[in-house]
């Protein structure tokens, strides 16, 4: 008896100690995404035994040093990501120990974003937050222009009349930022008919793209955007144009709901708000995105790591995380019962509840744009729009040179 | 226990046995002195006693080429690999070997995967012209300065050694302190074109780093105000290493200023002024930081290299083997630069 007590114990502590995982987690942080991540696995830890170490970093890190991390054998076993479909090669598939189906239930509009091209069923992540494109506008500005705010359904040409006169009216350097690259140009130029793909291939310069490119140079040339803005940019850099609506060089800027928490806490001395996606020709153009919670096959402890996403992805968690961070959830249940966003302040709520529109209006009217989000190469697109068409905008060559060399510099980019 | 015995909190055990070892091995050394000596050095001693006086010294450069060659060889032999090579991954059992086609996806006009127009080579080129007017306004403009800067600092001026070092204070500075401090007297709401609408000499804000127009301008005048005060300080020593007594005789003689700069002064300096000239050519092809910490509206060669390397941003299928092919072409050029003043060193010596 007293043997098959110390035995029983023995091999019941080994089992702990065979199971009790570490596993790391590289998290980065807009505001608050990894302590309310850290807070939820703290949770997990006390029922399974396991251990998350996290460790947060800058966006930064995660864009231009993971996948260095993936390649050299020091990846974490947990991270959260933005270049969703273009690391699928590291993923763990977690169909083997979830629950494929609920999966697909909840996920099943973002679980593609996470795939190869074609041919892939598998569950490699969770969609955290799902972020959509969308302009905020200074209310203060248009209130002291005495100018009207365009109606929901308001065309682009509509705002850049109305941002006109309150440019001119109070004296603006500009009336339009939108950050520098084309993630944020994507939206306005799917409202203008550009197609972005025929039957899954890239193909960037149609006519609706032609038009908005010469709308947007136009705007340039006009002063409607400032020079320091997609001009004051070199080659593929990224460049955020949140400083200018800041201190009110311009009355509107285009960016999108992940800003939001951002404004909220640093924005004191004028009135804002996020308006419904202008439309075009083509829709009411946006662009979806976010960030995902990704396993690695690397990981030496798959089926922990494994638990531990599904674990975030389960609906009251989800929930949590979308409340506690002012984002749009991605879990289909809980975006048609709707989030509890009272903890956050009414503009916040009222700018939530714009963008998930925004997503939806994007969804029915320009579905290009989640095929763009899902595009495992889209990175390298964001950088070459900017890149040529700023050249456009600064004269240093001809807008249909800039378009053709587009075309040509996609091709080559995307070529293997 | 042994763990215990080796935390460095335990140091004065370590002191303690590498003395008693010392003491002992030095046991056939006579005098209080040589003996203390032989107990402090005894590792010394004894490695020359095991491999000999001859070997010595290579065994004590054998840490730094091993350090040398992993941080600098290794790095030359992968950016080879990188350049003759095609994929995302940097490790090259996932990389497909390509021979020269990085070298004719960055010179050829017509695109060799896709038969297309290409594109790359026209920003290649780009960049190596840019770079290319860069270095050769830049460095004479700061070469100029900085000999004058020297000689008026050579001079018996009041508060001497205070205007040196406001010359050469920049040097000091982070490349990211300058461009930020520079950014704010440059951009368009800055310190210069509010000065300049003052004083009604323009109408409306310039955009100094992005202006087609003067962001070259801009990129040598605040590249040379950051790097000039250190080639002054190499010329100043320069100044001050030629021999008085050619002024003095100079000056007796009734020579002139000019006579005395041009006959004395220059052609003594020249041996510095040369290698002052190749330093500075090659920090100018190699320029970047204040660059891009300034956001100016052209695209250097390093700026080229970095941006395809996909240091930033997702990686491009042929991206890192475009920018190593890249690097590779900067690197002869740089390597011609230091022939050059290898070879004019040389000739300056036989002179």
């Amino acid at each position: 008896m007293r043997k098959s007590i110390l035995l029983t114990s023995f091999l019941a502590l080994s089992s702990f100690g065979v199971n009790a995982a570490e596993i790391k987690f590289v998290c980065y942080q807009d505001a608050n995404e990894c302590d309310v991540l850290q807070e939820m696995s703290s949770i997990w830890e006390n029922s399974t035994g396991n251990t998350v170490n996290f460790e947060t970093v800058g966006y930064d890190v995660v864009r231009d040093q993971l996948e260095n991390l993936l390649e050299s054998g020091a990846a974490p076993d947990v991270a959260r990501v933005t270049n969703l479909g273009g690391l699928n090669k590291y993923y763990l598939d977690l169909t083997p120990y979830v629950d494929a189906s609920a999966w697909e239930k909840n996920y099943g509009a973002t679980l593609p974003w996470y795939r190869k091209p074609s041919g892939d069923n598998g569950i490699y992540g969770w969609q955290a937050q799902l972020t959509v494109t969308g302009p905020y506008v200074n209310v203060t500005m248009f209130e002291d222009a005495g100018v009207d705010m365009p109606e929901e359904g308001a065309t682009w040409d509509d705002w850049a009349d109305a941002l006109r006169v309150v440019k001119s009216e109070l004296g603006l350097t500009a009336g339009l930022a939108m950050d520098r690259t084309a993630h944020r140009w994507a939206g306005p130029a799917f409202s203008y008919g550009a197609k972005f793909h025929e039957n899954g291939t890239p193909i960037l310069v149609d006519d609706g793209f032609r038009a908005f490119a010469e709308t947007f140079v136009g705007w340039h040339a006009e002063g409607l955007m400032p020079a320091e803005g997609w001009p004051a940019g070199a080659g593929t850099a990224y460049k955020n144009a949140a400083p200018l609506f800041l201190d009110g060089t311009v009355a509107m800027h285009m960016s999108g709901s992940w800003m939001l928490g951002n404004y909220d806490k640093n924005i004191t001395n004028f009135e804002w708000k996020v308006v419904p996606i202008p439309c075009g020709t083509g829709g009411c153009g946006a662009m979806p995105g976010g960030s995902g919670v990704v396993a690695f096959n690397s990981s030496k402890h798959p089926e922990v790591a494994a638990s531990y996403v599904d674990f975030l992805s389960q609906a009251g968690r989800a929930g949590y995380f979308a409340a506690n961070t002012s984002n749009i959830t991605a879990h289909q249940g809980l975006q048609k019962a709707g989030i509890d966003y009272s903890s956050v302040s009414p503009r916040v709520s009222a700018g939530l509840a714009t963008f998930a529109a925004n997503a939806g209006k994007a969804a029915d009217s320009t579905p290009q744009a989640y095929w763009f989000q899902g595009y495992n190469k889209n990175f390298a697109i964001y950088g070459i729009v900017p890149d040529y068409i700023t050249k456009a905008i600064t004269g240093e060559m001809s807008l249909d040179a800039a378009l053709a060399a587009i075309d040509a510099d996609v091709a080559a980019k995307i070529a293997e | 226990m042994f763990d215990n015995f080796l935390n460095i909190n335990n140091w004065y055990l370590f002191a303690f046995f590498y003395l008693l070892i010392g003491f002992i091995l030095s046991k056939d050394i006579y005098g209080l002195i040589p003996r203390l000596m032989s107990t402090l050095g005894w590792p010394i001693e004894f490695t020359q006693k095991v491999f000999g006086t001859k070997s010595l010294p290579y065994l004590f450069l054998f840490p730094n080429i091993l350090i040398f060659g992993l941080f600098t060889f290794l790095p030359l032999f992968m950016n080879f690999g990188f350049s003759v090579t095609d994929g995302t991954s940097i490790n090259f059992e996932n990389r497909d070997f390509s021979g020269l086609d990085n070298f004719a996806r960055i010179t050829q006009e017509v695109q060799i995967d896709t038969g297309g127009e290409n594109v790359e080579d026209d920003k290649f080129k780009a960049a190596m012209a840019d770079t290319f007017v860069f270095v050769i306004l830049q460095v004479p403009i700061m070469i100029l300065i900085a000999l004058f800067t020297s000689i008026v600092l050579n001079r018996e001026i009041i508060g001497r050694g205070f205007w040196r070092a406001i010359f050469f204070y920049p040097v000091m500075l982070s490349p990211v302190v300058v461009a930020f401090l520079w950014t704010l007297i440059l951009k368009r709401q800055g310190l210069l074109s509010q000065t300049l609408i003052d004083w009604n000499w323009i109408s409306e804000p310039i955009q100094w780093l992005v202006d087609p127009s003067w962001t070259m301008f801009w990129s040598i005048f605040v590249y040379t105000w950051a790097h000039m005060g250190f080639y002054m300080l190499i010329l100043l020593a320069g100044l001050q290493s030629i021999p008085k007594n050619l002024y003095e005789a100079a000056q007796m003689d009734g020579t002139s200023e000019s006579r005395v700069f041009w006959r004395i002064t220059l052609p003594l300096l020249m041996p510095i002024l040369l290698v002052v000239t190749v330093l500075s050519l090659i920090k100018a092809v190699q320029a970047f930081e204040e660059l891009y910490a300034l956001q100016v509206g052209w695209i250097s060669l390093v700026s080229y290299i970095v941006e395809n390397a996909g240091i930033r941003g997702q990686k491009t299928f042929f991206g890192l083997g475009i920018a190593a092919m890249a690097s590779l072409i900067v690197a002869s050029i740089l390597i011609v630069l230091s022939l050059l003043q290898f070879y004019l060193s040389r000739r300056q010596v036989k002179l």
